[in-house]
Formats: structure tokens, C-alpha cells, sequence
């Protein structure tokens, strides 16, 4: 392969299927450099599936995805994390009964290196480790502007909050390739100008590629680098913002066609 | 460097006596206190200024600061006063607009703003900020988006000042002692209510002088610590944090961010804290609203111990000996729920509670006061602060305290009150016809009115333009003895009335049909609508008795001669009131002229009618015959 050399991610003509049902067809997207990457499409048009792909969730029936030089296909969803692969879901995953502090900890659990006998004894190294955690964290809830909530139960916390955490959660994996599933949905247009600010300001400062799949067409445009739009799983167009937004097929699938003349 | 007598001396005599044995500020920040000793100040504040020096600061130069709360706003004003500068507060809340006003009028050439927000602001007004030569943030994040040469970044103005130093060492403490008592140190901007803001401007000498006079009255230690809240654009802020801080070398604390206080102060208790009334009254809603969402047991237990508390209070009030039933009383209320509420509300080492830039509602501060928290108001204005205050414990809802040592006060005509100190200020920035308006031979006409009662406590009663004057040419205070009215339960609303062509001061008192009614029921009285029971004579009567109370502690020509029980509530929906309830005083005279012209005639009994508005339109007429009452 001659991207082989290239450390990013390769998704190399993947298609999925449930039953009758063709999610991605012979699709392929690649994203190397540091960018903002956003997926749109119609409902249903298979954007949620490529993120599930990549981070393990589902396997492709055919194709592969490369992550810096490795293949990961099919690899379980804890090992891609592990490879610096990091997710916010559309449906909130976080721990309702912990505070927003302790479910970034918790994300963390991964990278802390301590077992379960010196993490409870809580003595000298495992100690020095847990104090760096807590550090990290730290910088993510100050960036995050999170501090009035860090001690409040994530199911306490308004929705908007809510998708807040899971971003910080995210992030607090220091994650090498960031994929955002709908990061704004059901929010205020308040709301949404903050994330948005806060993911061109996680692109600025961490210079890591983001993947973003999002509804509103207003703050892909906006934010994004590149655009791939979808349509019944496959792969309608690919361009710059400017691109897309004259492309004849996404105003197609987006708006039904018009009469032909 | 000994006699103090400047701000940059004082700061300086602090890091010699304190270095870094003593821990000057905190601030959480990652969720950890970080601590800056005095020595960590005096570095900061040092080499700031040597950077401003390198980038053209001049002696005299005025320097904006807009910002949260933080050890970067101190320093930034210690740094400007410490190289013969002026620092200029703005508020964070300030428009583009009124920026663009007190930049532009106080000639600013430098600014310092905390963030993105602020430079936000300060940005749009580029092409409008002529003189300005750099602005400086102290909060970088987010600020990669901006490529402007006007902005900096605080460390590197402090790292500029380190190169300086190296090159001209000693040239920061010479700096120092060239500042003169009385060149100027702060410009404060007050937000006039009509016309655009007046920049009050202190000297060195007038601020140092507030803040020792303020000290008198709230003799704060090293040991203590405060909680930097307010904006420190406002006076109070400024002598009591910025000044009082290197006065009377308190720890400060601030909060982490501006809606972290409430958790903050948890942790810090701090043993003084100024809030203004509003956040007092928010807090004290906040007490009550959790305690009605409190189990019944505890609420029962909560009310009998605020029972026992109101009851001290009023006895202490009174200057009364507490009887030894409530003395023990209060000691369990405050053993099983008060301390642990203080706790709650991170007062619980609280010597004085602070409460000043405007009246705190008498409620308010009872309620505070029955639970143990010292709660002390201190009254004072931009342009000379202190002027009275709560000293020593000798509290009372009635005054706004005891003229504060270092302190004259004179009652002017129209009764004015007039206030000297040595910590005047030398009058307004650019502004001469207004500085000659209210500084008149050294004594500043505040524009209220008041008198000092035997015990020498100053009693507010209102604006001097709000008062009404009497045939006699004695003039009263329409909104302060109302007030005093509706602290009777039993009256809701009342108007008092006078004028010019009238002898004496009339009420007309809504009476408070709740209660009325259940003292009716409770007293066997019986009654079948407001209108039949605003006329029981009974009612009359504990009407009168109340303002009989009130009229004692009030001058002789200044006391309610002569009421009446209204037949109806004041009401906003026939615009008697306005939606916030306040009082449409014309409105009222010209549509009781003729029950106004029966008080002042002399008649007993006058007969109403008077047209009623139902919620669905349509109109009604009331009849009912309203007795007129004296008082004597």
C-alpha cells in the first residue's frame, strides 16, 4: 500500500450490512493530518456506523481500517481506545451516580498503571500517579470551563452539561484521534456556539485529527475542514465546505430532487 | 521606605516585613489553592511595571483594568500606582460603549483584561481607542485566534520586566519613592444614573485614609480572611481588598471562578466578607428556599430555633437585659441548628459580615442576625468612604450606624447631608462645575437626606430632591416613614401625604387583610368584606397603634396626624402601583382628591365611591363610608 507510510487512519473501502440492509458501502475516507473531518448525510445514511467501526463496535464485513500503519478491523473497542482513539457518543456514556471529577478520573483507568492493592493502600508511586491523573483532569475541567460542576452528580446535570462531560470524558484519554458523534445534538444555540468554539480550540492546542458527524449543517460548515457527505451508505461527495455546499448531489439528498428538465 | 504614606511603600514594606514567610493571596486554580507569599507579589507587581516602563509607560499615565477577581487585577494596579501611574477600574460587565467612555475621558493608554471576553469587547472598539498603546490579557485561553500586535500576554510583559531589571537594577525602588502622597492614585468611574460616569479621583493620601478609617470600623487582623467577590472597579472593593489588603495584611482569597463562590467560601470561611444587598438577600433566599424543600422535622426544629433568635435580637434591639430563658433558648438554637447552617453557608468563623453599596432590607438583616452572623452595614460613597457604619457591635435596624471615626458629618439645609474627612477625594477626573457642585468649602453635598439622632447614628431617609416640604416649610421623607408604616403587620400599603399647602402629614394605610382577617376571627370580630373590615374601629385601632410606635421615633413635624383605613388594596392592575409595586404618588393624589381634601378639611367621615375595574372588564361602583382618624 502505498499510504502506508502515512501514520493516520485509513478506512479502505469498508462495507457493512445488517441483513439486507447496506449501512456503508465500499467506502473509504482517509484523514491524516491534524484536521477537522465532518460526516454528513440524511438520517439513516450510515454516519453513525463508520464511527462505530472505527472504534470497534461493529466489524465490517468487507475492507479494512488502518490506524497508523496497524490494522485494528475488528479489533475489540477497549484495545482501539488503548491505541489513542477516543469517543463522544450521541447517547451520553458516562456514570450517572459519580460526580463529573470522578467520571473523568474513571476514564482514565486505562492509563493508570497501579492495581487495585497499591491504588487502595495509596502509597508512594501509585500515590505520585494518581496525583498526576488528577492533574490532567484538572486541566480538562478548567479548559472545559467545568469547575462550578466538578463535584456534581453527572445525573444531576442539564443535558448540554451533560454532552459537556462526556466530551471531557473523551478527552481526558489524551486521545490521538478524536471522534464526535453529533456533539451538539438537542442543544441550545448558546450551547452549540460553546462546543464548537471548544473543539476548534481542542484542534488548535492538541493538533490531533477530530472526526465529527453532525446535523447541523450551519456549524459543520463552519468548523470543518473537509466534508464527507453520505447518502444510504455511500459516499456522495468529498470536498471543502465551499465544495459541498454546490455539490449538486448532497443539495439532492439533503433536498429531495427537483423535477427534471 | 518607613512612613507608609504611599500605596508602592506600603506593598513594599509588606515583602520586608513578610517576604516569603507569609502567604499574601490564593487562588484556586485546577482545582488547588495556589498560594503567592508577599515576596511572590512584590516580584510580580515588580516586574510587570519594569515592563510597562519598557513598553513607553510614563509617569502619570492612566491604565484600565477590566477582569474578574484576581491576583492579576491587585497587581496590575499595584504596578501602575508603584511607577507614579493611575489605575482606572472597569466593571466586567462594562458595554463596548461605556468602555469606549472611561477609556477615552481618563486618557488611557494602557489595558489590562483578563480574557477573551473582555478583549472581545476591547477589539471592536479598535479604530476608537486612539491613544491606547497596548492591551495586555492575563488568561490566554483561546487567544490563539487572535494575530493583533496592540495585545500581550502577562508573562511576557513580566519577562520584558526581568530583562529591565537586569540592565537597570534598583530602578523599580527608586521608582517607588518618587511616588508622592498625594499624586493621583485611582480613578473611580461611578455609574451616574443620569449622564455619563464621573471619574472620582483619589490620591494616594484620600485612599490610604478610607481604608484606615474603614479598618476602625471593621478591625480586621493578620489573621484573618477575606474573600475577594465584588468587583474591585467598585470603591468598596478597592479600599477594603485592593488598599485594606496591605493595610491590615489579611490572607485574600479568590474564587476559582465567578459561579464557584458559593463552594469556595465554603472552604475559605473567611472572616471578613463585603457583599452588597443584593447577594445578601440572595443568600438569605437561598437559606429559606432550601428549608421549605427541608423534611418537616427539621423545618419544625429550624423555626422554633429562628423563633428563639428574633427574640435576642429584638431584645438586644431594644438595648434590653435578655431574660435567661431566652438567653439559654438561643444558645441550644444555635448549638443544634444556627452553627451548622453558618457552616453550611461558609460563615461560620464570620467576625463581620459586611454589608454595603446600598440599604439591606431590616428583614434581611434580622434574619441574618438571629442566626449569629454579625452582620454590620457600612454606608459610604465612591467619593468618600467610609461614612458611617455598624462599629463595635452597635448595631440597629433603624440607623445606618455611627459616624465613623476620622468622620464629620453636618445636616445642610433641606437637610443635606454633608460629609468631611481627609479621605475626600480631590473631586471629578476632566470635570470642574461638578466638582464645584458638590465639594463646597471642603465639605462633599451628598445629594441625601438625613439627621444624626442623640446617639449620635446617622438615620437615612431619602434623596434630598425626593422630600416633601409642609406648609410650614418642614420638610419629611415620604419614602423612609412609609417604609416605617409597613413594618406594621397589619398595613400592606400606605401613602403618606403633605405638600406645600397643607399643615400637617396624613396617612392612607391599606390594611393587610390576611392578617386583619385572622386577627378578626381569632378576636371574635365579625366582618364580611375588606371594605366593612377596613372601618371595624378595632382594626382602626391597631392600626393606630402601630403608627403611634412609629411616630415616636420620628421629629415632632414630621409625625402622622391624621389616617385613614383604606376601603380597598393598592393596586397595580388600576396602576396604583407599578408592576414592582412601588408607589404612583400622583397618580394616588389625583385620584383621592376628594378623600385628601376631607382629611385636610377637617371632616370625619367621608363617603366613597369609587369605580372598580373587575379582572373581565367590566366596571362596578363601591360605596362605603371611610372614617377619618387622628393621632395624637
Amino acid at each position: 500500500m502505498t499510504t502506508k507510510d502515512k501514520a493516520g487512519l485509513i478506512i479502505d473501502n469498508i462495507s457493512l450490512a445488517f441483513g439486507g440492509v447496506q449501512a456503508i458501502h465500499a467506502l473509504s475516507i482517509e484523514i491524516s493530518e491534524p484536521e477537522i473531518l465532518g460526516i454528513i448525510g440524511p438520517n439513516g445514511a450510515g454516519k453513525t456506523c463508520i464511527l462505530n467501526c472505527i472504534n470497534g463496535f461493529y466489524r465490517p464485513q468487507k475492507g479494512h481500517i488502518f490506524w497508523r500503519n496497524e490494522e485494528i478491523t475488528g479489533l475489540p473497542p477497549h484495545k482501539i481506545a488503548q491505541l489513542g482513539i477516543a469517543r463522544a457518543f450521541q447517547n451520553l456514556a458516562l456514570y450517572n451516580g459519580l460526580s463529573v471529577l470522578e467520571n473523568l478520573m474513571a476514564a482514565r483507568h486505562m492509563k493508570i498503571k497501579q492495581n487495585m492493592v497499591t491504588g487502595a493502600l495509596y502509597f508512594g508511586w501509585a500515590r505520585k500517579e494518581e496525583i498526576e491523573h488528577r492533574k490532567r483532569v484538572e486541566e480538562i475541567i478548567d479548559f472545559l470551563e467545568m469547575e462550578a460542576i466538578r463535584n456534581k452528580m453527572v445525573g444531576s446535570l442539564s443535558y448540554g452539561q451533560r454532552k459537556k462531560v462526556d466530551l471531557g470524558r473523551a478527552l481526558s484519554l489524551e486521545p490521538d484521534l478524536l471522534l464526535l458523534d453529533e456533539p451538539m445534538g438537542g442543544m441550545g444555540t448558546d450551547e452549540k456556539g460553546d462546543i464548537a468554539r471548544y473543539i476548534i480550540d481542542i484542534y488548535v492546542y492538541r493538533k490531533i485529527p477530530i472526526i465529527i458527524v453532525e446535523h447541523d449543517m450551519r456549524v459543520v460548515m463552519d468548523i470543518c475542514d473537509r466534508i464527507v457527505a453520505l447518502d444510504f451508505g455511500n459516499k456522495i461527495a468529498e470536498g471543502t465546505p465551499k465544495e459541498i455546499s454546490k455539490n449538486h448531489q448532497v443539495i439532492a439528498a439533503y433536498l429531495g430532487k427537483g423535477e427534471e428538465r | 521606605m518607613t512612613d507608609n504614606d504611599t500605596i508602592p511603600k506600603l506593598l513594599y514594606s509588606c515583602y520586608q516585613k513578610y517576604g516569603d514567610k507569609k502567604v499574601a493571596m490564593r487562588k484556586k486554580n485546577f482545582g488547588i489553592w495556589q498560594e503567592y507569599t508577599w515576596k511572590d507579589c512584590y516580584e510580580h507587581v515588580k516586574y510587570f511595571s519594569l515592563g510597562l516602563i519598557s513598553l513607553g509607560f510614563k509617569r502619570g499615565d492612566r491604565v484600565s483594568i477590566v477582569g474578574d477577581n484576581d491576583p492579576e487585577w491587585f497587581w496590575g494596579e499595584y504596578a501602575v500606582q508603584a511607577i507614579g501611574g493611575v489605575a482606572v477600574g472597569l466593571y466586567v460587565d462594562s458595554i463596548p460603549s461605556e468602555i469606549k467612555y472611561i477609556v477615552n475621558h481618563s486618557d488611557t493608554r494602557f489595558i489590562l483584561a483578563k480574557d477573551e471576553e473582555q478583549l472581545d469587547k476591547i477589539l471592536s472598539l479598535k479604530g476608537e481607542l486612539p491613544q491606547i498603546a497596548k492591551v495586555i490579557y492575563w488568561e490566554d485561553k483561546g487567544m490563539w485566534k487572535y494575530e493583533e500586535p496592540l495585545l500581550m500576554y502577562w508573562r511576557e510583559v513580566e519577562e520584558i520586566g526581568r530583562k529591565y531589571d537586569k540592565s537597570h537594577p534598583g530602578f523599580f525602588e527608586e521608582e517607588i519613592e518618587k511616588v508622592q502622597p498625594d499624586d493621583y492614585a485611582v480613578l473611580s468611574y461611578t455609574s451616574g444614573t443620569t449622564g455619563n460616569p464621573k471619574g472620582v479621583i483619589h490620591t494616594h493620601r484620600t485612599a490610604l485614609t478610607c481604608s484606615r478609617n474603614q479598618l476602625k470600623l471593621f478591625p480586621w487582623t493578620e489573621e484573618d480572611d477575606y474573600l475577594s467577590y465584588l468587583p474591585p472597579a467598585w470603591i468598596g472593593e478597592q479600599f477594603l481588598g485592593i488598599v485594606g489588603g496591605l493595610l491590615a495584611v489579611p490572607r485574600i482569597n479568590f474564587p476559582e471562578e465567578m459561579d464557584t463562590v458559593t463552594e469556595n467560601i465554603r472552604e475559605i470561611a473567611p472572616r471578613v466578607l463585603l457583599f452588597n444587598p443584593r447577594l445578601w438577600e440572595s443568600m438569605a433566599a437561598t437559606v429559606q428556599a432550601k428549608m421549605l424543600d427541608a423534611v418537616r422535622i427539621n423545618r419544625f426544629v429550624y423555626n422554633l430555633a429562628l423563633k428563639a433568635g428574633y427574640e435576642v435580637i429584638d431584645y438586644q434591639m431594644e438595648k434590653k437585659k435578655i431574660p435567661l430563658v431566652w438567653r439559654w433558648m438561643s444558645r441550644l438554637a444555635d448549638w443544634i441548628v444556627f452553627r451548622h447552617l453558618r457552616d453550611r453557608l461558609g460563615l461560620s468563623k464570620i467576625r463581620f459580615a459586611v454589608t454595603g453599596g446600598g440599604p439591606l432590607s431590616p428583614d434581611c438583616f434580622r434574619f441574618f442576625r438571629a442566626m449569629g452572623i454579625p452582620m454590620v452595614q457600612e454606608f459610604g460613597f465612591s467619593e468618600i468612604l467610609p461614612v458611617t457604619g455598624h462599629a463595635n457591635d452597635q448595631w440597629d435596624v433603624d440607623s445606618i450606624g455611627q459616624v465613623a471615626e476620622g468622620v464629620q458629618i453636618k445636616i445642610g439645609d433641606d437637610n443635606e447631608i454633608l460629609v468631611r474627612s481627609e479621605g475626600l477625594c480631590l473631586g471629578y477626573y476632566k470635570n470642574p462645575e461638578e466638582t464645584k457642585a458638590k465639594i463646597v468649602d471642603g465639605w462633599f453635598h451628598t445629594g441625601d437626606a438625613g439627621y444624626v439622632d442623640k446617639d449620635g447614628r446617622l438615620i437615612y431617609w431619602d434623596r434630598v430632591k425626593d422630600l416633601i416640604e409642609l406648609a410650614s416649610g418642614a420638610k419629611f421623607p415620604p419614602q423612609y416613614i412609609e417604609g416605617k408604616l409597613k413594618f406594621s403587620p397589619y398595613i400592606r400599603d400606605c401613602i403618606v401625604l403633605g405638600g406645600k399647602e397643607r399643615q400637617f402629614v396624613a396617612a392612607m394605610i391599606a390594611m393587610d387583610f390576611d392578617i386583619s382577617g385572622r386577627w378578626a376571627e381569632t378576636h371574635r370580630l365579625p366582618y364580611t368584606t375588606f371594605t366593612d373590615l377596613s372601618q371595624k374601629q378595632e382594626i382602626i385601632d391597631l392600626i393606630k397603634k402601630d403608627i403611634n410606635k412609629v411616630n415616636q421615633t420620628l421629629p415632632e413635624e414630621q409625625r402622622v396626624k391624621k389616617f385613614i383605613s383604606m376601603h380597598k388594596e393598592f393596586d397595580p392592575d388600576e396602576a396604583e402601583l407599578t408592576r414592582t409595586r412601588k408607589l404612583r404618588r400622583s397618580f394616588m393624589e389625583e385620584r383621592y382628591k376628594g378623600i385628601i381634601e376631607a382629611i385636610y378639611s377637617g371632616q370625619d367621615v367621608y363617603s366613597i365611591e369609587s369605580a372598580l375595574v373587575y379582572r373581565d372588564g367590566r366596571t362596578g361602583v363601591v360605596k362605603a363610608d371611610i372614617k377619618i382618624n387622628s393621632l395624637e
